[in-house]
């Protein structure tokens, strides 16, 4: 390509200078052959020399840095450009895509149109202006609802992207929200059902990552302006590695129901190299604590304090559990290590609905047990602990479930709600999606626990491969998390030491052990098997559709009236 | 053909056994009376595909004559998914039978136990093990 513009300048170079030359000439031009002629030559020459070399100099040096950059780019090992990392859009796309003023509730911002504005059809202009003039109430992400693609893109909270071979996870800051991009040029698995965020499906066109995404409802907009979509829409995502920190992502919007023509909005996403995990922003959770419709547990919810009561905490109590046998050919990545990455589902036995054996109970279904230490399958309660697992059987105590308001269900929960979870298995980390919304980030890299003073619903998570087995420890707990809709209960003082063990091509037995001295005599620990499939994750956008929550409110409102009761200490 | 019935007679049958409710993301004995099981005969107004329930709205005329619309809670959108059943597979005007739970607060919500077609044939046929991905 370099070779072919340098001929076709210097091609262009000659015919341009003897036009040169007679331009320069005011009046009549001078024959050719005479010294006037001579001497004007000789000056355009001179002049267009130092202008036509700057400008090859620069353009040459500017694709020779593109080459080199394009060389330089940070690679996985399979030679793609490597996109993993933490990242955020740094321009105002999140309030109003096209250019806009400043108002209370947005700072104003330039266009990410191409064209500048989105070429609405008539009524769809119209009908952004209504959303527009009621978007205090009607943004879908005022009320914490699932930002559907692009607008997650944009939103000014971090993300992560994880990248392996098969796939791309991105995970969100916002409300844990998940993105898992299949890199295959199969159609989705549940190609047609609608849903939040779409379906997915990436390829590589060079050094450029093609996402198509399909299959979103109607019910997200682009922006908190208004901008909005039909479920019609086709999104074409790119996303270009320009330098280590930098992606140029574009979306190509398609959709003949709103918009007269496709159109392209982009983005530039920086590294946020001030971070080496992003954290939570439960958005529901927040604001339904703020709102007063979810009450602090002071026993349970960190800084709770161990109560004077308490019996002592065996911290040495725990079994020694032999270790399940890993068979050499289970699938194994480059460095040895076994692969369990894929969709995977517990067979969990009821784990959600207690993890102690008991039958079917009125509506609640049975559970086979799920603790093999201690061995007699009884949880090791304080005494106070115990009292509180009794109470939230209770009807009035429904809402309190923290899953009931579709919060997250913390850990190990989330690994038995029961849905099943998709694993994504990187160098030094691994990434876990949650088909009820949610992920967890195990980090392999030895790092330090957080502070203190940052509580998370899903904990922070530190692994290591012993062996064959992942040996997973988080802390950090927020001790907001129920353990099952029985109301088995764990604290902000939960240390969860997880194994995750293969030990057939596709099963993986899994155990738990919770150290809690808040809620236990002594650590006390889980087991279940994860069988993995070729399965694909779908969407449960829990607080979009949740009309249970009501009922189990009005229920413990009544028994509260009933009761005289105020708040729940 | 429409009524509602309190029905004790359904769950001798062991229909019981075959609750398919949820089983999910909160207690349905904390939503659900187990003491108020209902029978209802009607037709479909609505079918919402939606996690962590489906809801089937079912048109119920009641012992006087006015239409009453149930909203009848069934498993997760996810799980009859998986299991082959795709939206709009359940039409508008369909007639079905519906063993139920009563919710608490006493509204025309119900937790789906059975639901029967015309044809004698059962929707959403099995009841989910306790893990099935919902």
């Amino acid at each position: 390509m370099l070779a072919c513009y340098v001929c076709a300048t210097a091609v262009g170079w000659i015919l341009h200078m003897r036009e040169q030359v007679l331009l320069s000439v005011k009046g009549r031009p001078p024959v050719r052959g005479t010294k006037q002629y001579g001497q004007r030559f000789s000056a355009a020459f001179c002049r267009l020399l130092t202008v036509r070399t700057v400008l090859v100099a620069a353009i040459a040096s500017h694709l020779l840095v593109g080459i080199a950059a394009a060389q330089t780019l940070p690679r996985t090992q399979d030679g793609r450009p490597n996109l993993q990392g933490i990242w955020m859009a740094v321009n105002r796309a999140a309030y109003d895509l096209e250019d806009h003023a400043a108002r209370h509730d947005m700072p104003a911002g330039l266009s990410v149109v191409d064209e500048g504005a989105i070429p609405y059809q008539s009524w769809a202009a119209e009908q952004r202006q209504v959303n527009f003039d009621n978007r205090a109430t009607a943004d879908p992400l005022g009320n914490c609802f699932l930002p559907g693609v692009p607008r997650v893109m944009a939103l000014e909270h971090p993300f992560h992207i994880l990248q392996t071979d098969g796939h791309v996870a991105i995970t969100f800051e916002w409300q844990q929200v998940h993105r898992l991009v299949y890199i295959d040029t199969e159609p989705p698995r549940y190609a047609g059902v609608e849903s939040w965020m779409g379906n997915s499906r990436g390829r590589w066109d060079g050094d450029v990552l093609v996402v198509e995404v399909t299959d979103q409802n109607d019910q997200t907009w682009l922006d908190a302006a208004g901008n909005f979509h039909s479920n019609a829409m086709h999104v074409t995502e790119r996303y270009s590695l320009r330098d280590a920190d930098t992606i140029d992502y574009e979306a190509t919007i398609d959709d003949p129901e709103v918009f007269t023509t496709p159109w392209t909005l982009r983005l530039v996403l920086k590294r946020q190299t001030h971070l080496d995990r992003i954290l939570e922003y439960q958005c529901q959770a927040e604001k339904s604590e703020a709102n007063g419709d979810f009450e602090r547990d002071v026993r349970t919810w960190y800084p709770a304090p161990i109560p004077a009561e308490n019996a002592p905490f065996d911290a040495d109590a725990g079994a020694q559990l032999s270790v399940p046998a890993t068979p050499p050919d289970v699938p194994r990545l480059a460095d040895g290590s076994p692969d369990i990455s894929g969709y995977f589902m517990a067979d969990a036995g009821g784990a959600n609905y207690g993890l102690e054996a008991r039958e079917r109970e009125a509506l609640m279904p049975p559970s086979r047990g799920q603790v093999v230490d201690p061995i007699d399958g009884t949880l090791p309660y304080q005494d106070w602990a115990r009292a509180e697992r009794i109470d939230r059987e209770l009807p009035h105590r429904g809402y309190d479930d923290p899953t009931a308001h579709c919060f997250l269900a913390g850990v190990p929960r989330s690994h038995y709600v029961p849905a099943p979870f998709f694993v994504v298995q990187g160098e030094d980390h691994i990434v876990v999606l949650h088909e009820r919304m949610s992920w967890r980030h195990i980090f392999l890299d030895d790092r330090d626990f957080l502070s203190d003073r940052i509580r998370l619903w899903q904990g922070h998570s530190v692994g290591r491969w012993d062996g064959d087995t992942l040996v997973v420890e988080s802390r950090n707990f927020n001790g907001k998390a129920w353990l099952n809709e029985l109301g088995d209960v764990v604290t902000h003082a939960q240390t969860v030491v997880e194994t995750f063990t293969p030990v057939a091509q596709n099963q993986v037995i899994y155990r738990a052990t919770v150290s809690d001295p808040i809620a236990y005599t002594r650590p006390w620990t889980i087991e279940m098997p994860f069988n993995r499939s070729d399965d694909e994750l779908l969407e449960v956008a829990c607080l979009e559709d949740n009309s249970d929550l009501q009922h189990l409110k009005d229920v413990r409102d009544e028994y509260r009236a009933g009761q005289g009761q105020g708040e729940r200490s | 053909m429409t009524r509602t019935v309190r029905a004790t007679t359904w769950m001798s049958l062991g229909l019981i056994l075959g609750t398919s409710s949820g089983l999910a993301h909160h207690s349905f004995s904390a939503e659900f009376d187990i003491n108020a099981p209902v029978r209802l005969e009607g037709r479909v107004s609505e079918m919402r595909w939606a996690n962590p329930h489906a809801w089937i709205y079912l048109d119920v005329e009641d012992e006087a004559g006015n239409v009453v619309n149930w909203a009848i809670e069934t498993r997760a959108a996810n799980g009859l998914i998986r299991r082959g059943w795709r939206p709009g597979d359940l039409a508008v005007g369909t007639v079905l039978i519906v063993d139920a739970y009563q919710a608490r607060n006493g509204t025309s919500t119900a937790s789906l136990a059975n639901a029967t077609l015309a044809d004698g044939r059962t929707l959403f046929e099995g009841s989910p093990e306790p893990d099935e991905p919902q």
